[in-house]
């Protein structure tokens, strides 16, 4: 009926606000690299039991994509963290 | 052909033209307010943010991590976004959007309790403190809320949505016997 | 007469009689009953009829874990079916039906069950019907659910108003008993923002009923201080009606609060119930616990009641269940209610102890019969006696009712409901509620705490931990001293032996000992599968009473403990809502907003009918006087504009402003056509791939500066477009230097169409807008002749020349007004979007009919924009796959019937002359059909295989759901001025 996500930008805010793209652990491959790397990329996708990473846009408040950890079976969330943030970590 | 354009307010059709009988609990929509997105360039947010805290009688409604909606009351679109362009100059993007947003005001003692439901943040005085705003769902329709005094709050909404925003508001507010009008500024 | 008014005592304001109606009959009761208490001060034993047999039950408990007296209360579309009589509070005018019986309660048809029961055991839904399988649904189905049944659903549209709302607190107490007002004082002094909820009308839970004093003050006396205190404490909310019902994610909970069901007239403005989304920091489940039934022979007949029940109606109610009543017990709390009745005056027949050892003292002159079993019952619709055996004797002592307790079961239902399991107690010999961590902690009775004293200290100590957990300095209690108090220590009994009669475990569900036994050799063993072979536990009460004899049951059978064989799954909600609670205001008008263009006065005006288009109302025509149908209508616009000129209102576009000095690229990367060199002052048309190759959207995106660009989407992907930009440029490529934001509702757009468009807007623009001056796919800031800056586009979507104006929003009417007036002599007309859509099939212009995400540039005939040059787009990589360049894709054409009177229709099916209809010969569909009026006859978009090579074609076009077929001629996909001397006129 409700979870709360912890917007870094907005706050404590229910689920409503916020809608799904899934796994944020993809990285866009280079246009160079192999069909298998691009068919992983678009296609192929884990449904893990457990931790997760995940894209979520807080598309009714910010409207930054955020990256969610959180338990795919208790839907208890580990941390909420800027996508662009975490995009510049990862060397994109 | 010259034509003098006139401007139509969205909700010219739900209020009546001046202002009628308040009740304690009142919702109130100004008009003619100057309304602009404001974008900080990359890296200038902070410079961005600390400049619109100085510009006296621009208020700053807070958006996004380098987004805000700056309001005027007294200036003219064209004079508020005059203005910011000079104060931001090389550090952000200015769009008028005063056509765009539509601002209700929502006061009296029982504001939260009817904001409460179509608003989940908690809006107790010690959660969302006067000045504090951002944007938020009420019912279904994102607006940008912010608290302007202890029993006042601001919300900011998309045009197309203002009328569906209103009848909400309105039946929001019918447990207190909530009254509507436009506000006297004019 | 059986049960009565009490002459004196009670909660029960005896000032204030209330006249109430059940099943058509006239009675009184008095403010501060319930229905089932004024039932019963009325003598009113009989309340309902069992599920599955018909029996006559009466009411067993006085609380929400009621199994049998479900009610209908109210008429019309404001009843409401299956509510419990034992939670209903009594307001004048109330009008009370029985449910499951015909023709009446008393005489009922359906009980012939009863006579069939050897036929209707355990899983006789599964085993007797099974054949044939459609009688299953026409026959046996229906009549099962006719004879079986609860209260009916009202068909009528429910006449009043609900609310949902959102609350949020630093600690939620659940139930307002000693553990709860006890735990809300101690928070509340301490600071806390704090929620007490209780499901009662009238807070004070046990104590309510209570007997005994605490620190030499009456139960009702604490009860209101602690009342008084809260409500003058400004951090504390009270919530009598209002029932906990779920536990949710991050510590919200899902309440329902009655705010105007105890009245006859609700007032219109306030509504009848309200949802709540309690986000709580801490919450403190003191929800109490629940006293088990006993499974005996005959246990189900009206007068056989829970010995706490009796208790509280005599002490809170003021009513006496009985006038002779026995007590069937295994523990202490038999003799709590054998002393509280006697002190009433009402006679205790006898006290049949289960247990050989008991320590626990009968009232004066009471017969205690330990070691003993009760084996059946007397009586029909009313008691008239209990049948005992002791040592194999038997002996049948007169009595009008029966009071059975059984022990005590914690409620711990919400701790629960997200998935951690309850956890068996040997020493208290149920279950309790497993340790769920700090958000929600269970004290008093719910933690197995059954003294008074015990719960006043737990709801004391743990609101005073959660306090100081959360940063509040909580100031110590002295320890309350309980006068009087009784361990109530029990012997758990899961079934009374020797029955001589069905001995029930689930009322509400006719479920006997022996439908658990046959469940359990059949090799449903398991508790859930126990529960849905017999029905044990299910519909309404979820088995709060029947659930953990059930378990003990299936454990005795087996020889093993209750520990492994567990509970059912405890789910919300804790007790039924309604669907109107659960909606809220969320139907009719306020269901979905309404998104209304600025032009939609502007439309009204001119006579739109208006259509929904997503969130949007657009107007589809605009009738004029004498036209009969939209195609009338849509006729004369298409011909208007191809002819004259028109006015179309395209403010829905989603329209973004870009900025930025990266902006440029970041629109070349998201485009699969190239951006970068879009010349300041140009218009250019763009398509959008996913990242699989197949085309996302499609729009126009000007440069009207070096560093800011407008892009308009379509109107059903403009939400979708930004969102994707936006992960575009924070995910993908944050590093570019690009900010944008949607501009949709702060411009009207309109397009303006047709061979003398440039006439009317020549009139109205300052600026030069000749060919020359203002050429096809021109862009930029123009002045309106009276000084209203606009922007001014050349592009077409109709194929006429055309433009498309952007004012400031407040100002549209007024413009599209003065673009009516300046082009009335040219003879323009408004258009709305059948005729848009007429156009642009005409013209061969693609819409999501054609881009339903299975096709590709190339099959809509884009395969030339697609840059083979730009290093990387989104959709570029995959776009050049196997499959998706194969020479016999379906193809976007046109096609035009053979016979020109014969219609095609979208998602028509293609084959070849001759070849069967099947999909199997399928060679393509229908996108997109209509009359064109400009040619005369029907014509359409259709995707083809190879298509492109087959202009001329005949094809069968094949409709089967319309049962038609006709002969069409596959051409260009451009019907219109295909050398575009229009558009560049």
């Amino acid at each position: 009926m409700a979870s709360l996500i912890h917007c870094p930008h907005c706050g404590v805010r229910p689920k409503e606000e916020f809608s799904i793209r899934g796994d944020a652990s993809l990285v866009r491959p280079d246009p160079e690299a192999s069909d298998e790397a691009w068919h992983e990329y678009v296609h192929i996708r884990a449904n893990p039991r457990g931790r997760y990473l995940e894209h979520w846009q807080h598309v009714a408040g910010c409207r930054r994509w955020l990256v969610v950890e959180r338990d795919t079976f208790t839907h208890q969330v580990f941390s909420v963290t800027d996508g662009a943030a975490a995009a510049r970590g990862t060397s994109r | 052909m010259t034509t003098t354009y006139i401007s139509r307010h969205p909700l010219e059709d739900r209020l009546p033209l001046e202002p009628g009988i308040r009740a304690v609990d009142h919702l109130e929509v100004p008009r003619g307010k100057a309304i602009a997105t404001v974008m900080a360039m990359d890296g200038e947010e902070a410079a961005v943010a600390a400049g619109l805290a100085a510009s006296g009688d621009v208020s700053v409604r807070f958006v996004a991590p380098g987004e805000w909606l700056a309001i005027s009351q007294s200036d003219t679109p064209e004079v508020l976004h005059r203005n910011l362009s000079l104060l931001l100059a090389e550090a952000a993007y200015i769009f008028d959007q005063s056509d765009g947003r539509v601002v209700f005001r929502l006061s009296g003692p029982n504001v939260r309790r009817i904001l409460a439901k179509g608003v989940g943040i908690d809006l107790h005085a010690s959660a969302f403190e006067i000045g504090t705003s951002s944007n938020v769902l009420c019912g279904h329709i994102s607006v940008n809320l912010a608290r302007s005094g202890e029993n006042e709050f601001e919300l900011i909404v998309m045009r197309s949505f203002a009328e569906s925003l209103f009848d909400d508001l309105r039946a929001m507010g019918r447990e207190f016997d909530l009254s509507a009008d436009f506000a006297a500024e004019g | 007469m059986t049960a009565h008014r009490l002459a004196s005592g009670g909660l029960v304001d005896r000032g204030a009689s209330l006249d109430f109606k059940f099943d058509g009959r006239a009675m009184k009761g008095f403010a501060g009953d319930t229905l089932a208490s004024a039932l019963l001060a009325n003598d009113q034993l009989l309340v309902g009829r069992s599920f599955k047999y018909h029996r006559p039950r009466g009411i067993v408990t006085a609380g929400p874990s009621e199994p049998n007296a479900l009610v209908t209360i109210g008429r019309g579309a404001s009843s409401d079916p299956n509510t419990k009589a034992t939670v209903a509070e009594l307001y004048s005018g109330l009008d009370a039906r029985s449910q499951n019986r015909f023709p009446s309660l008393k005489y009922d048809i359906g009980a012939v069950n009863g006579l069939l029961s050897p036929f209707l055991g355990a899983g006789f839904y599964y085993k007797t019907f099974m054949w044939p399988a459609a009688f299953w649904e026409k026959v046996y189905e229906p009549i099962i659910r006719k004879a079986a049944g609860l209260g009916r659903a009202v068909l009528e549209r429910d006449s009043e108003s609900y609310e949902k709302c959102w609350a949020h607190c630093d600690l939620l107490v659940i139930g307002a008993g000693p553990t709860g007002l006890m735990a809300a004082l101690v928070a509340g002094r301490a600071g806390l923002r704090v929620i007490l909820a209780d499901e009662d009308f009238r807070p004070g839970g046990s104590l309510l009923a209570e007997t005994m004093s605490i620190n030499g003050v009456s139960a009702q006396a604490l009860t209101e201080t602690s009342l008084a205190e809260l409500r003058s404490l400004p951090n504390v909310t009270i919530m009598p009606r209002t029932t906990i019902f779920g536990w949710y994610d991050d510590n919200v909970f899902g309440a329902v609060e009655r705010v105007q069901k105890h009245v006859a007239m609700p007032q219109a403005k306030i509504p009848v119930e309200r949802l709540w989304r309690i986000a709580a920091k801490r919450a403190l489940l003191a929800s109490g616990a629940e006293e088990r039934p006993l499974v005996f022979g005959g246990n189900d007949k009206p007068g056989v009641m829970m010995a706490g029940a009796m208790r509280t109606y005599a002490n809170r109610f003021g009513v006496g269940a009985g006038k002779s009543v026995a007590i069937f017990t295994n523990g202490g709390a038999g003799y709590r209610a054998a002393a509280d009745l006697a002190a009433h005056g009402m006679e205790i027949a006898v006290i049949i102890d289960s247990r050989s050892d008991a320590a626990d003292v009968a009232p004066d002159g009471v017969r205690v019969i330990p070691s003993a079993s009760v084996i059946n019952t007397k009586g029909r619709q009313r008691i008239s006696g209990v049948v005992v055996e002791r040592s194999g004797f038997e002996e049948t002592i007169a009595c009008d009712a029966i009071g059975m307790s059984g022990g005590w079961n914690p409620i711990i239902h919400l701790a629960c409901q997200r998935g951690a399991k309850a956890v068996w107690s040997p020493e208290l010999q149920t279950f309790l509620a497993p340790d769920v961590g700090s958000g929600l902690i269970v004290a008093g009775a719910a933690a197995g705490h059954y003294t008074l004293a015990g719960c006043l200290k737990d709801g004391t100590d743990k609101a005073a931990a959660i306090a100081a957990d959360l940063g509040f300095s909580a100031v110590a209690e002295a320890q309350p001293v309980v006068d009087g108090e009784i361990a109530p220590s029990f012997t758990a009994l899961w079934y009374s032996p020797g029955a001589k009669a069905k001995a029930f475990v689930d009322f509400q569900n006719d479920v006997h000992v022996k439908d658990i036994g046959l469940a359990l050799r059949e090799g449903f063993g398991h508790v859930e599968h126990a529960k849905r072979y017999t029905t044990n536990g299910m519909a309404t009460d979820q088995g709060k009473l029947s659930g953990i004899n059930a378990t003990g049951l299936l454990a005795g059978m087996q020889g093993i403990s209750p520990a492994s064989v567990g509970t059912t799954t405890f789910r919300p909600f804790y007790t039924p809502v309604t669907f109107g609670a659960l909606a809220g205001t969320s139907r009719d008008e306020h269901a979905a907003p309404v998104r209304k263009s600025p032009l939609y006065g502007w439309a009204q005006k001119n006579g739109a009918v208006f259509v929904d288009s997503g969130l949007w109302y657009r107007p589809a025509w605009f009738a004029r006087d004498g036209e009969k149908t939209w195609r009338e209508s849509t006729d004369r616009e298409v011909l208007s504009v191809r002819q004259n000129v028109g006015l179309c209102d395209v403010s829905t576009l989603g329209k973004i402003e870009i900025f930025g000095p990266d902006a440029a690229e970041f629109l070349n990367r998201l485009y699969c056509n190239p951006f970068l060199k879009l010349p300041v002052g140009k218009a250019r048309y763009g398509l959008m791939l996913r990242e699989d190759g197949m085309v996302y959207d499609d729009g126009t995106t000007s440069r009207l500066s070096p560093e800011h660009f407008f892009m308009t989407t379509t109107t059903a992907l403009a939400g979708g477009v930004m969102s994707h930009m936006e992960y575009c440029a924070q995910v993908h490529w944050p590093d570019l230097k690009v900010r944008f934001c949607s501009s949709t509702d702060q411009w009207a757009q309109m397009a303006i169409a047709g061979p003398k468009a440039r006439l009317v807007m020549q009139a109205l623009v300052e600026d030069d807008i000749s060919d020359a001056a203002f050429p096809l796919l021109a862009a930029g800031v123009v002045t309106l002749k009276g000084g209203l800056n606009a922007r001014l586009f050349r592009i077409s979507f109709s194929g006429e020349l055309a433009y498309e104006l952007a004012v400031p929003a407040g100002a549209g009417e007024a413009v599209a007004d003065a673009i009516m007036q300046e082009g009335r002599a040219h003879g323009i007309c408004a258009y709305g979007l059948e005729a848009l859509n007429v156009l642009r099939i005409e013209k061969g212009h693609v819409t999501h009919a054609e881009f339903d995400g299975r096709v590709t540039p190339d099959d809509a005939g884009f395969g030339r924009m697609v840059s083979a040059l730009k290093p990387d787009f989104i959709g570029k990589r995959l776009s050049t796959r196997f499959g998706l360049t194969a020479a016999d894709r379906m193809q976007m054409v046109g096609l035009k019937p053979v016979e020109p009177d014969k219609h095609i229709r979208a998602g028509a099916h293609l084959l070849r002359e001759g070849a069967k209809p099947s999909t199997l010969n399928d060679q393509g569909y229908v996108s997109s059909a209509c009359f064109s009026p400009t040619l005369g006859h029907d014509i359409a978009l259709a995707f083809l295989k190879s298509g492109r090579e087959r202009y001329g074609e005949r094809i069968v076009v094949w409709d089967k759901l319309a049962g038609a077929e006709a002969v069409a001629e596959v051409c260009t996909p451009v019907f219109v001025d295909p050398g575009n001397a229009k558009l560049n006129a």
